[in-house]
């Protein structure tokens, strides 16, 4: 794993079924929106030794005209969506900030978890990524700094922590210890 | 590589064990920890995809239909 610049890392991994999921799904999102993976999933790229149902993706609010050739991309790729098959229904989920979840068809398990960056701390999200360079093509995240601060601030569970602690492991000494403590205090604060 | 501490309570292995993978991680070249992450996540994929049941259980504790 390179670490590149604070923007940019290198992973000259072997792909995992989860990944090849994720890199295919977010081929389709990132002709429609801008995205970011955010939670277990980045620790997961990054190398954590564990699986998940679930990946969560933040995605910039769209209009409904642009939802609606979102989905029907994705059911033209074999995806299809748990929470209903009306693109008029699910669309105001997203806006109510609920999340959307899509799998291939006759799956449930992976899914991708969408959800719309309505909030102040998610629009700051979206404005701080990461471009992860992987032999499938490139994923964007959370920065680390942002993802390991709101897994221990906000989240904290017994699983949160050990994601937080396996990012700050592998990117020791790739860290701004400056913007990690930052968020981590805005979160406290409650300002983020 | 620094050895494998045991933990004393289960919550202390397995943090231990967190802190001893990252490790191997960064020592180790990507294809080499990648191939045993890969064998761990695609296992617990198809035994879920194969699970009808637990598919059904999954829905369910997310609240989405069947």
């Amino acid at each position: 794993m390179r670490f590149i610049d604070s923007s940019i890392i290198a992973v000259d991994k072997e792909l995992n079924d989860l990944d090849h999921f994720v890199l295919d799904f977010a081929a389709i999102l990132c002709k429609h929106t801008s995205y970011a993976l955010v939670s277990g999933y980045v620790a997961i790229l990054l190398g954590r030794a564990r699986g998940s149902e679930d990946v969560d993706v933040l995605i910039k609010s769209m209009s409904r005209k642009t939802f609606i050739s979102f989905y029907s991309e994705l059911l033209d790729n074999g995806y299809w969506c748990l929470n209903g098959d009306d693109s008029d229904e699910l669309y105001p989920y997203l806006t109510d900030g609920l999340s959307l979840r899509f799998a291939k068809k006759n799956e449930a398990i992976p899914n991708m978890e969408v959800k719309f960056a309505l909030k102040p701390f998610d629009s700051a999200t979206l404005a701080d990524t990461v471009a992860v360079k992987t032999s499938g093509g490139e994923l964007v995240i959370t920065s680390l700094e942002r993802q390991i601060a709101y897994k221990r601030v906000v989240l904290g569970s017994e699983k949160d922590m050990a994601d937080a602690e396996h990012l700050e492991d592998i990117a020791k000494g790739n860290l701004d210890a400056n913007k990690l403590r930052r968020i981590m205090k805005e979160l406290q604060d409650g300002k983020a | 590589m620094e050895k494998l501490k045991p933990g004393k309570t289960n919550a202390e292995d397995r943090m231990n064990m967190v802190r001893y993978w990252a490790a191997y991680v960064r020592a180790h070249p990507d294809k080499v920890w990648s191939r045993q992450q890969a064998m761990l996540i695609n296992a617990q994929l198809k035994s879920a995809r194969k699970d009808a049941q637990a598919a059904k259980a999954y829905l369910k504790r997310k609240g989405l239909a069947i």
